[in-house]
């Protein structure tokens, strides 16, 4: 069953195009991570995907259902964490949950869905008005959780969170696939949406540009990898360059660098180069989801709208457990290179 | 369910700000004064609602502009309307939770100020004190405050933004009170109908007039109170009061039905016209 259907989608405010033929799909129980640069389009398709806005033209299914028809029987089934929203500020946060849990008919218990997004119990009776951005993305974040959704919608929710609030975003929406619930997921901070989102789909001036998984964006674009080898030596003729899959290689002192075009290109460099020399250590480099969007939005690399954590053009991976994907390891070994259990 | 949810929270939300404390107290001391000062010159305390309810018709209407311009406009401006829109509420639900929500805080200010008022009058005035009129100023006002949160509260509803909405109302307020009821001696609506008449070549007559005058709900609001001076009116004790209800017309605007019928059309009117646009309203 898909959650999110969109078909020709287009949405226009005079002569600004917001939103242009968008066909969108996402599938239930998945992760989408849905992405663009400022004014791409995104807030104005997901207040479409909530009944605020009407489509200029096109259709929009939400849960099976038409949204500009059935826009309450969406919502007693959504999960909604918006963004650029103040709460009511003389209501405390539990009343916020509560107001949701009478809203659904739910009976789920405030205090506990506000103990699972770490909100003091103490803090949880306080106006909301006194509340720090990060209490009130929390606070938010149990609201969003009333009544088991089918579908969260989380527009930047990270915002204002410390790292702990990340993570525990993190885990949160582990717990809710693991239900069978379908979290989409919009934001600007592209290292936490590589963490935690299965597909991505890229908007750029109200087009989508990009809808797949991370790893075929990657391999569409041939973003690839770079690898990078200490030798005992340098060999010559060193002849990497020419190997399929390579788009450059240079060499800094005993440590050769590759830019890799496919995934494999990588190995087959550590093999030539372990075959004619001591390999001391080796480091990869993946290109990151901020790499793919820049390709995939035209935007320089330096030009910021999204933020990547830290992160530069490529971001150094590391095993992520929480989206289950494999490590895509740094390593540091001795003369021989593993892979998979395969000596190079 | 959905509407006691948004009513819930507004009521709550609303009831902890220094609004509702302001309006009430507010009203309450003005209405203590009048009621205290009128006791200087009559003898009945019913006297004193006359100029009660000018309070009430001329100033009441400002206090109500805290209360209730914000009351969809600063949801949208803020973004809170996400919170009770992404939750399964209607639109509908929503615009009708928040004028019960601001309306009862009006009428809840009318009742204490109208209580006391009565304890009032049976402290200061010598003659006995008829609780029916009070009851009656109470069930009137309470109407007309009503209708005028209606007014201001589909006005809010229809703009995005505080600054428009500040300015609809206080427009509505000049517009429906001062200008409509003729308080400014040149800016007022007889000078415009007059001017309309002559570019016409035409007349308009005191009966036509009279429709017109009391076609607000202001207005309607003094001609609706009839019943609070029940047996005293045509009798000569009191001059302004047979002032402003001895007619020797028969139009249906002599009929304090038609008073209440008026306010009751513009309140119903007002969020309906309101609503058929925020159904549709663009809410990103």
């Amino acid at each position: 069953m898909t959650a999110i259907e969109t078909r020709a989608l287009n949405k226009r405010f005079g002569e600004v195009h917001a939103v242009s033929d968008l066909d969108l799909t996402v599938e239930s129980g998945e992760v989408f991570g849905f992405l663009g640069p400022n004014g791409a389009g995104k807030s104005t398709t997901i207040n479409i995907l909530l009944g605020f806005l009407s489509p200029s033209s096109g259709s929009v299914r939400v849960l099976g259902k038409d949204v500009t028809e059935q826009s309450r029987a969406v919502r007693q089934r959504l999960g909604l964490l918006p963004e650029g929203y103040e709460p009511y500020p003389n209501l405390t946060g539990r009343e916020h949950v509560q107001s949701a849990i009478h809203a659904k008919g739910a009976d789920d218990d405030p205090d506990r869905l506000l103990e699972r997004v770490g909100l003091d119990l103490d803090d949880a009776r306080r106006p909301a008005k006194e509340y720090s951005t990060g209490m009130q993305q929390r606070m938010t974040l149990a609201v969003s959780l009333v009544g088991d959704p089918d579908l969260l919608i989380f527009d930047e929710p990270s915002s204002g969170l410390d790292p702990d609030g990340v993570a525990l975003l993190r885990e949160i929406i582990r717990e809710e696939t693991e239900r069978g619930a379908t979290v989409f997921f919009s934001s600007h901070i592209l290292d936490e949406v590589e963490k935690v989102c299965d597909r991505v789909g890229i908007l750029n001036e109200g087009e989508l540009v990009a809808l797949d998984t991370i790893d075929n964006l990657r391999d569409q674009v041939a973003a690839g990898a770079t690898v990078s080898a200490t030798l005992d030596a340098v060999p010559d003729p060193l002849d990497v360059a020419s190997l399929d899959g390579v788009r450059t290689a240079s060499v800094d002192g005993t440590t050769v660098t590759a830019e890799c075009t496919t995934g494999p290109a990588k190995m087959s460099v550590l093999r030539h180069l372990d075959e004619r020399a001591a390999v001391e250590d080796i480091a990869t480099e993946e290109a990151s989801l901020e790499a793919l969007f820049d390709q995939y939005t035209g935007r320089p690399e330096d030009s910021g709208g999204a933020a990547s954590g830290g992160s530069g053009g490529t971001a150094e991976s590391t095993a992520s457990a929480e989206s289950g994907r494999p490590a895509e390891s740094t390593a540091s070994e001795e003369s021989t290179v593993a892979s998979g259990g395969e000596s190079a | 369910m959905s509407f006691t949810t948004v009513l819930r929270d507004d009521f709550t939300n609303t009831r902890r700000s220094y609004v509702v404390l302001g309006v009430i107290g507010a009203l309450t001391a003005f209405v203590a004064l009048i009621v205290h000062q009128v006791a200087d010159f009559h003898e009945d305390a019913f006297r004193a609602l006359v100029d009660v309810s000018f309070f009430f018709f001329l100033v009441f209407p400002l206090i109500l502009i805290p209360l209730t311009y914000l009351a969809v406009a600063g949801d949208r401006e803020r973004g809170s309307i996400k919170h009770a829109l992404g939750l399964p509420n209607t639109r509908a639900e929503y615009v009708a939770a928040k004028f019960v929500s601001r309306a009862s805080v009006a009428t809840a200010a009318v009742v204490v100020a109208t209580t006391v008022a009565f304890l009032l009058g049976l402290a200061l005035y010598t003659d006995p004190v008829d609780p029916l009129r009070f009851v009656r100023f109470a069930a009137i006002t309470a109407l007309f405050v009503a209708s005028l949160t209606a007014v201001f509260v589909a006005l809010s509803t229809v703009t995005s933004r505080r600054s428009r909405a500040m300015f609809g109302v206080i427009a509505a307020y000049f517009v429906l009170g001062p200008f409509w009821f003729g308080f400014l001696p040149i800016v007022n609506l007889q000078a415009v109908v007059d001017t309309v008449a002559d570019l016409l070549g035409t007349s308009v007559s005191e009966e036509t007039f009279g429709y017109i005058q009391f076609a607000s709900p202001t207005t309607a609001y003094l001609g609706g109170l009839e019943p609070v001076y029940e047996g005293v009116i045509g009798t000569g004790e009191y001059e302004r009061i047979d002032g402003n209800y001895v007619s020797d017309t028969d139009a249906l605007y002599t009929n304090a039905w038609y008073h209440w019928l008026v306010m009751t059309v513009w309140g119903v009117g007002a969020l309906g016209l309101a609503y058929a646009r925020f159904r549709v309203a663009e809410l990103g």
